[in-house]
């Protein structure tokens, strides 16, 4: 885990995300190698195990490609800025557009994507944005209760690393350009790390 | 690991009962229906169906019994004694109501013999049913004697709620596909939403914070719902519910009442079954 492994597997990880529309020949390797890199990686947040499987999800085209990584990585802006609602409800939320607007009517207004942006807020529109980590409808998961135990109750974390600990369910999204699933999500999922952390095991507290 | 775990508690869960009861209840949910006050409206019912996403199934089914009503309003005529004569006097004498949903027995006949364990004894002391996990063998209905376990036959989604009726259903549970067993769980997503807001406050769930749509809806406020845990385990906070069922003298885990006072109108539908239902019904009185 020297910093050279760490320097070496985030960057991969970006390639392989910035590449991935193309699916190259090369890709497939990049994405083992990424994968056995990112292994380590995985964010240390105190007091809790992080879940350590990963899943390959399809790419999702959205409307505009939005890069995670420009905001979350470069920028460092804290994954809650946007996704809002995490803290308080039951789901994270998707940002309206006055709220990308807040900093682009200011910030590189003059990229393809930013221009895009633009023109829906002219028109009055949002974006369609689709639907990356969508669970069951038999499933009760509320951000909150999670962000609770893992952030804020959490006495040794800070709020500005919230980002490690999104990584539990969400991976590496401020490597992404376009958010992929990168984590099962299944009930097994979500077991093994209820069980790890001491999270509730009653069957009703997550099945509706 | 997973699999222990499940065998383990899933044991713990069945025999609770045998062994004196689950011993960490956090909760103990029941009811208190006084039958004095019940007017026999069924709003209670029509609010369960909108609270729970029940499927309207149309006359023909409901003919074939197949009706998906989790709380339903009984009617009993009276003094079955005399016979037809009863029956041309009824509308002097009016009908008794019974509104009958989930006893939410602490010794369910339902859950033992679900072959996939379904059906258990939550911690709340509330009969659960997990509706992606049942296979729809429906033993746990012809066990029930109260028959308050319906079975859906055909997936009611496709012409229960004809568009916009969908935008009225609850996004707090499924909506149930066919070959699933359902039934009332004390509204098992507002004890949820209220036990979020609470645990977010840092603080204890209140009594009267939240109750059921039919207890809700009640216009005569005849269903009263509470947690009963006093009754049950020894310096626990006293609720309104358990307060009556005191007053009423009616206790948990017994097939007969034992009552000082032979005036107080407090039962419990077949208990001497050894069920040990969670809902107490208050006798109506009637003028002779």
């Amino acid at each position: 885990m020297s910093a050279m492994q760490l320097f070496f597997g985030r960057r991969l990880l970006s390639c392989q995300s910035l590449r991935s529309p193309g699916r190259s020949l090369l890709l497939p390797l990049g994405f083992v190698v990424a994968l056995f890199a990112a292994a380590p990686l995985l964010a240390e947040v105190p007091n809790a195990v992080a879940p350590t499987e990963t899943y390959s999800g399809d790419q999702v085209e959205q409307p505009i490609e939005f890069p995670h990584d420009i905001h979350a990585k470069v920028n460092k802006i804290n994954c809650m800025y946007c996704h809002t609602y995490a803290r308080r409800s039951k789901v994270a939320g998707i940002p309206p557009t006055s709220k990308c607007m807040g900093c682009h009517t200011v910030i590189a207004t003059d990229k393809p994507r930013i221009k895009k942006l633009t023109e829906y807020w002219e028109k009055g529109e949002s974006p369609k944005w689709k639907k990356v980590h969508d669970l069951p409808d038999y499933v009760h998961f509320t951000h909150e209760k999670h962000l609770q135990r893992f952030i804020f109750d959490n006495k040794d974390m800070k709020v500005e690393n919230a980002s490690e600990v999104c990584a539990f369910c969400h991976g590496e999204i401020k490597d992404m350009t376009v958010a992929q699933k990168s984590r099962p999500l299944t009930m097994g999922f979500c077991r093994r790390c209820h069980e790890q952390n001491k999270g509730p095991f009653d069957c009703w507290k997550c099945h509706k | 690991m997973s699999l222990q775990n499940i065998l383990q508690d899933w044991s713990k869960y069945r025999k609770g009962n045998e062994e004196g009861g689950f011993h960490d209840y956090e909760h103990l949910w029941g009811l208190a229906i006084d039958l004095n006050k019940c007017i026999g409206c069924n709003a209670c019912s029509v609010a369960c169906y909108a609270e729970n996403n029940l499927a309207v199934v149309g006359k023909d089914k409901f003919a074939k019994h197949q009706e998906m009503h989790w709380l339903r309003v009984e009617r009993y005529w009276d003094e079955p004694d005399l016979g037809e004569q009863a029956v041309s006097d009824y509308q002097s004498h009016g009908a008794s109501f019974l509104p009958m949903m989930c006893q939410q027995c602490m010794a369910a006949t339902c859950e033992p013999v679900c072959p996939v364990a379904a059906t258990y004894h939550t911690p709340d002391g509330l009969n659960a049913q997990v509706y992606n996990r049942c296979i729809g063998s429906r033993y746990c209905s012809n066990n029930c004697p109260y028959r308050l376990r319906y079975f859906n036959f055909y997936s009611y989604y496709e012409d229960s709620w004809p568009a916009p009726l969908n935008m009225q259903l609850n996004p707090d549970l499924t909506v149930r596909d066919k070959g699933v067993m359902e039934k009332c769980t004390f509204c098992v997503q507002r004890i949820r939403a209220a036990k979020d807001v609470a645990k977010h406050e840092h603080r204890e769930l209140q009594d009267g914070e939240f109750t059921t749509a039919c207890a809700q809806t009640c216009p005569t406020q005849a269903i009263v719902f509470g947690d009963l845990l006093s009754l049950h385990t020894a310096g626990k906070a006293e609720s309104t519910l358990s307060t009556l069922w005191r007053d009423q003298q009616v206790e948990l885990g017994r097939t007969e009442q034992h009552k000082q006072n032979p005036d107080k109108r407090g039962y419990r539908v077949l208990e001497g079954l050894n069920t040990d239902p969670k809902v107490m019904y208050l006798e109506r009185v009637r003028e002779v």
